[in-house]
């Protein structure tokens, strides 16, 4: 009855380019300031990096650190140690040379995370965190994660190219059958015991996998990164959240504008995207292995679509060729990288079993390297 | 028949009496009865005088004459009246006949007198009569070719004016019919009954022609003769062929003859031939098939007049205030179509009787039950079911009606996509009314309401609201000029929230809006071109605007309770129906409305010409209870004129003025379950409207078809919106959350209505704009730079056809179409990436639109046989919702799923809906 369906808009013809602020000052790590510029809607770019600005984090009892720029609009800090008893506040100056700063805003450092867990719903596996502040003042969280999951290819591939004129078989370093990928959270994860008699959080929502995701065809290691906010970041982040995730409901509440804490001092009427935010994150990490999952959520492995196993073989005469013609579709295809090579044939003739890389080469998509946490 | 039997059995009871001599005598009757007329004349002139008493019981006679025969003075006395006498000489006899005159002589003609000659009759002196201290019985009238006698009888009919006044009530149930019409023929004078069914009309003494129309009753003719002021019943028969016409009107000259404007009378047949959604009447959805009614999408509870906010309609059932008029997400109305009477929608004409709102008044009138017989009906839906049960309790005093509905929608919702498959949703509403007529004068109405709801949207969080409504009505006729009636009733409506998932988190949260009113209205018929409506009406608030408690025992949620609000809204008003020639009229009325916010409250204090934030508070007041901390006033204006150019021609024009006191803070776009009320307070100031109409209205082919076009003006100030980003629930301090903003709406609506013949409906186009802007720099934030910027249910094209052809008696099929604009919707203006995904930007609200509506609904209506006197009536609905299968967008948006942002459309019915219903009838 009711339905959802993607449709393409007539798109919203603008020339606006207004800054957007990304990140966080971060206590005890480095901080990393992502600048870039609003696009339109509906162009292929994700985003328009700001690559001249100079941007410096500023205390309120003067101190000032400056922010390198590791390219692509990114900007990145020495590892801070923010005093708790300073503001601190951002100030930019973008390559056509506009003049940005934020508000100063308090050091707010997260209290450890206490556990992080899962729950299986109905629909998927929900991961939850849980988490308190003894002394009742942190009230407001913001929570991130950064998942790490394992894919394996359609076919386990024990050869290996070598040099394009040869093969041999994998070292296990060379393995290209178990791949791990990073998924990070997209979705903004807030709660809030400004409710509650004590500054408790209980499961909290951080993610919601959905029981075919293929980051759980395997297994997956999530860290979660826990945020304390000020009120007003609060508010902030949870109408950005209203505004891009939960819209278009009948009930959903309408989008508003969004007023962040940074400022074009040059033109001040201009828009300017983005909450800055300081203070120390705290981190906890839980390894969920498909074996305790129920047996019946199947991986969805549509992106292994049109996977086969196709022989090559070194010495090939195609029917009706001329005397003489021999096609080496093991050079052909393998050698250059066409196909993966997975294992070697003897029937019919001498050759190799190959694949499309994309079906026996993990590495495309993540790395083969399996990660120090990873149990 | 008995009259005539009666004048034989007379005739042949005749005793014989010896002949004598006439002589001249000499009366003087003051208000005498037959026996002391009779009596003396038999003492005078030595006749014997013959007559039936039950037939003379209600004459009193005022007559001076000297020294005249006994003929004369005979003569004299019934002049003018359906009394005849017999005079024969022979045998000093005298019979006296009501309507039957017995002939002395041969037929006229007979002996060649011309034709128009009578009799010279000698010149008497009357002494004015007084009106009789004995009231006239109430006459019950039946028959069409009847002559009824009206008021005191008099022998003498005075020069001059009168009025009737009594029930038009059907004759099957003996309920009265509320709208019905009466005109007097050839002649502009009419009215329309009152919700009871009671009027007042006010002719020329003498033999009149009335013609009744009632809606779904058979029109009727009532031959009265009027002597005085009277009563006078009048019963309908039902028309037993329902299918014939869609009425929009009782009254088909009303159209153009009425001052009123843009009202909209429809009753339940009218509304029962409109395809609904799932196959069940509904009074919501069929008042926006009228012009100038928007809704701003399908799942929506509310509705949109004239560019009006939804919280501006003031919905009344039975003069109860129904807050939430809708069930299950909006699909189904609060009103249970087997109760219903009918509705009426005032959206600029407002009378002055009704205030409190801006934008409309929607009245929804259930029926009275059956005082003569036990009936029933019983309805069977997809989703719901309905029964209804009526009958005396007193045959023709005391009669009940109930009814009931129920709803079993968890099987389809079983059948929806995951994401919705674990939802839930029921509600049930039940209508009890009692009326009791205690006398002739004095009828007492009881009318409850209660229905709840209960719906969980795929989550664990629990909603429920209820209605519940009582009130009490006393009707109480003075005389045949003035009646009275009084109101007094409770009205509430409650919501709350729960959720007990996370034990640490399980909360309740609570709200509630409670009213108690009392009101009084008096009508009275000053004289024939003088209808005089006045009365005053008190309504005491007290509001819950949110309680959080925890759920559970483990739960750490800290109870919290934005505190009570308490308000007096009072009003006196005033109103003349002002005929100044048959042809102009006109309504004039004040309503002087008062409101006090009463403590026991905590007020802030705001610097002046700054933004209403926390910082800028410069004081909190705390009030005791029941202390008055505001007062607001403000004279309302209802005027409006009827011009009549021709018979069938009018032209129309209005000027309202209006205050709403209580406001409905929502930042969705549909009504949400969890919306906020609020009272105006010191810091909230009242909504105000004014609203100017002009109308020119033309009846077409015999008043068959009615046409009309009007465009109106209106101006909203003080209407609340919120800020970017507010937190309405549970706010301790909500004018930080919320803007005043001033509205604009301006539309031309064209009306075409056939209302009889085997097709018949309604096509309306409406063009309207509706505006709001926000320019108050103490705001602190502007929406649209203090532009005006179009308002959530701004559609500017709207057009329905409604319309209903009746094959046989036995089927008819009806079709809906409608169309409109899409609403205004903010779209993001660029994108950008932050936090790990897409994310969009918005700019100034209201900017873009989705895409333009239509809809076409489809039903077919089967009755079985219409044989009169069975035992049940069968009847059932088969049709299609969305017939087209449009996927009508409620919203499109851009939503960041997986990081990226991607453009989607919401539909509600994106698909035909098929629906059958099965009605029983007992």
């Amino acid at each position: 009855m009711t339905c959802k369906k993607p449709i393409t808009l007539a798109p919203v013809a603008t020339n606006s380019s207004y800054l957007v602020v990304d990140g966080s000052i971060n206590s005890g790590d480095s901080s990393l300031i992502t600048l870039s510029h609003t696009v339109n809607i509906a162009g292929n770019a994700r985003s328009n990096p700001e690559l001249g600005a100079s941007v410096s984090i500023e205390g309120s009892g003067g101190d000032k650190y400056t922010l390198s720029s590791k390219g692509n609009g990114n900007y990145v800090s020495a590892p801070l140690n923010l005093s708790s008893s300073q503001k601190y506040r951002l100030n930019i100056t973008t390559g056509d040379g506009k003049q940005y700063v934020s508000d100063f805003v308090p050091v707010k450092n997260s209290p450890p995370v206490d556990s992080v867990n899962y729950a299986i719903v109905s629909n998927g596996l929900q991961i939850n965190a849980n988490t308190h502040d003894a002394t009742n003042n942190s009230r407001y969280y913001r929570w991130d994660y950064v998942i790490t999951y394992q894919v394996r290819s359609a076919f386990e591939s024990k050869l290996i190219v070598i040099n394009g004129d040869t093969s041999a078989f994998r070292t296990p370093a060379q393995q290209i059958y178990n791949c791990w990928l990073n998924d990070t959270s997209a979705n903004i994860a807030l709660g809030s015991s400004a409710k509650l008699a004590s500054d408790v959080i209980s499961k909290q929502e951080i993610s919601l996998i959905k029981s075919n995701s293929e980051l759980l065809r395997i297994g997956l290691s999530i860290l979660v990164k826990q945020h304390v906010l000020t009120s007003d970041a609060f508010n902030y982040f949870e109408l950005l959240k209203k505004n891009s995730e939960q819209v278009g409901g009948v009930f959903d509440a309408q989008p508003s504008e969004l007023t962040g804490n940074i400022h074009c001092l040059t033109n001040p009427t201009e828009p300017v995207i983005g909450y800055i935010i300081a203070g120390g994150v705290s981190t906890k990490r839980l390894f969920v292995d498909n074996k305790s999952l129920p047996a019946t959520w199947l991986p969805d492995l549509s992106y292994y679509n049109g996977c086969a196993l196709i022989t090559e073989l070194y010495d090939y005469i195609p029917p009706g060729a001329p005397a003489g013609f021999i096609e080496h579709q093991v050079k052909e295809y393998i050698y250059t990288g066409i196909e993966t090579p997975i294992d070697t044939v003897l029937n019919p003739k001498l050759g190799v079993i190959a694949t499309k890389p994309y079906c026996g080469d993990c590495t495309l998509r993540g790395t083969n390297k399996k990660p120090s946490f990873w149990k | 028949m008995k009259k005539i039997y009666f004048t034989f059995i007379l005739f042949f009871a005749v005793k014989l009496l010896h002949a004598q001599v006439s002589k001249n005598i000499s009366v003087n009757f003051q208000q005498a009865t037959i026996e002391q007329f009779t009596g003396e004349l038999e003492t005078k002139s030595g006749y014997h005088i013959y007559y039936d008493h039950a037939q003379f019981d209600s004459l009193k006679i005022t007559l001076q004459v000297n020294n005249q025969p006994l003929e004369s003075v005979l003569s004299q006395a019934f002049h003018n009246t359906t009394y005849h006498y017999a005079l024969f000489e022979s045998k000093m006899q005298v019979f006296l006949t009501r309507d039957k005159e017995i002939r002395t002589q041969p037929a006229a003609g007979y002996f060649n007198v011309k034709p128009g000659q009578t009799q010279p009759v000698a010149p008497s002196q009357v002494i004015d009569f007084t009106t009789a201290p004995v009231k006239a019985p109430v006459i019950e009238s039946t028959i069409e070719n009847k002559l009824y006698e009206v008021g005191i009888k008099t022998n003498q009919l005075k020069a001059g004016k009168a009025s009737v006044s009594g029930y038009v009530k059907s004759a099957k149930s003996g309920v009265g019919i509320a709208g019905a019409g009466l005109y007097v023929a050839n002649s502009g004078v009419g009215v329309t009954t009152d919700q009871f069914g009671y009027y007042t009309l006010s002719l020329p003494r003498g033999k009149q022609l009335l013609i009744v129309k009632g809606v779904g009753m058979k029109d009727a003719r009532r031959q009265v003769m009027l002597y005085n002021d009277g009563d006078l019943n009048i019963e309908l028969q039902d028309q037993v062929t329902t299918l014939k016409e869609v009425k929009i009107s009782a009254d088909k000259v009303a159209n153009v003859r009425s001052t009123e404007m843009a009202v909209s009378r429809l009753d339940i047949k009218s509304i029962k031939q409109v395809p609904a959604v799932f196959g069940e009447a509904d009074v919501l959805r069929i008042v926006l098939t009228l012009p100038g009614v928007q809704s701003v999408g399908e799942a929506t509870t509310g509705f949109n007049v004239r560019g009006g906010a939804a919280d501006q309609n003031l919905i009344l059932l039975d003069d109860k205030t129904i807050y939430n008029p809708a069930h299950f997400f909006g699909f189904f109305s609060a009103f249970n179509p087997d109760i219903v009477k009918g509705i009426e929608l005032y959206k600029s004409t407002i009378p002055e009787k009704f205030g409190g709102r801006l934008s409309s008044v929607l009245e929804v009138t259930d029926r009275e039950g059956n005082k003569k017989n036990f009936a029933g009906s019983a309805g069977i839906g997809l989703l719901t079911s309905r029964l209804n049960v009526e009958g005396p309790i007193v045959k023709d005093k005391t009669s009940f009606i109930f009814g009931g509905r129920t709803s079993y929608s968890d099987w389809l919702l079983k059948l929806l996509p995951e994401e919705y498959k674990h939802s839930h949703a029921s509600f049930y509403d039940f209508n009890l009314d009692i009326s009791h007529q205690i006398d002739k004068d004095n009828n007492i109405y009881l009318t409850t309401y209660l229905s709840k709801d209960n719906f969980r949207l795929n989550s664990d969080t629990t909603y429920n609201y209820s209605n519940k409504n009582a009130n009490i009505k006393w009707k109480h006729n003075f005389n045949s000029r003035l009646y009275s009636l009084i109101t007094v009733g409770y009205d509430g409506y409650k919501y709350d929230i729960s959720s007990s998932a996370n034990p640490v988190n399980a909360y309740k949260l609570k709200f509630g809006i409670n009213q108690t009113n009392f009101k009084t209205d008096f009508t009275y018929y000053l004289n024939r071109n003088n209808t005089l409506d006045f009365g005053l009406s008190a309504i005491y608030y007290k509001l819950n605007p949110g309680t959080e408690t925890p759920n559970s025992a483990s739960s750490l949620i800290v109870p919290d309770k934005v505190d009570d609000e308490q308000g007096l809204e009072s009003a006196l008003y005033l109103g003349d129906k002002f005929d100044v020639t048959p042809d102009f009229s006109i309504s004039a009325g004040i309503r002087y409305s008062m409101f006090n916010y009463l403590g026991a409250q905590t007020v802030r204090t705001y610097a002046p010409g700054l933004p209403r934030t926390p910082l800028n508070v410069l004081d909190s007041t705390a009030y005791s209870g029941g202390k008055v901390i505001k007062t607001y006033t403000r004279p309302e204006i209802r005027v409006s004129a009827r011009y009549n150019i021709t018979d069938d021609l009018s032209l129309k024009a209005s000027y309202n003025t209006l205050a709403q006191y209580i406001h409905l803070l929502s930042n969705t776009t549909a009504i949400s379950p969890i919306d906020i009320y609020k009272l105006s307070d010191p810091n909230i100031k009242p909504q105000y409207g004014s609203q100017v109409s002009f109308g020119v209205f033309k009846n077409a082919a015999q008043n068959t078809i009615e046409t009309s076009v009007e465009v109106y003006y209106k101006h909203i100030d003080n209407y609340l919106d919120y800020k970017s980003g507010a937190k309405l629930v549970l706010s301790h301090a909500i004018e930080q959350e919320v803007l005043n903003t001033q509205g604009k709406a301006y539309g031309v609506e064209l009306s075409i209505k056939k209302t009889t013949g085997k097709l018949n409906g309604w096509i309306n186009y409406t063009y309207s704009r509706t505006f709001l802007k926000q320019d108050d720099p103490t705001a602190g934030q502007l929406i649209n730079g203090g532009a005006y910027y179009p308002a959530n249910y701004d559609k500017p094209h709207s057009f329905n056809f409604t319309g209903n052809y009746r094959i046989t008696h036995r089927y008819s099929v009806s079709l809906d179409v409608t169309y409109s604009t899409g609403r205004p919707i903010t779209l993001p203006i660029a994108k950008y990436y932050s936090n790990g995904a897409e994310r969009v930007f918005y700019s100034d609200r209201n900017e873009y639109r989705i895409p333009d509506y239509f809809r076409s609904d489809f039903s077919i209506n089967i009755y079985g046989n219409h044989k009169v006197h069975q035992k049940f009536h069968n009847s059932w609905t088969v049709g299609v919702y969305n017939l087209t299968g449009r996927q009508n967008a409620y919203s499109t948006f851009y939503q960041q799923q997986g990081g990226a942002i991607n453009s989607y459309q919401l539909s509600i019915f994106a698909r035909p809906i098929p629906f059958i219903n099965y009605n029983i009838r007992f």
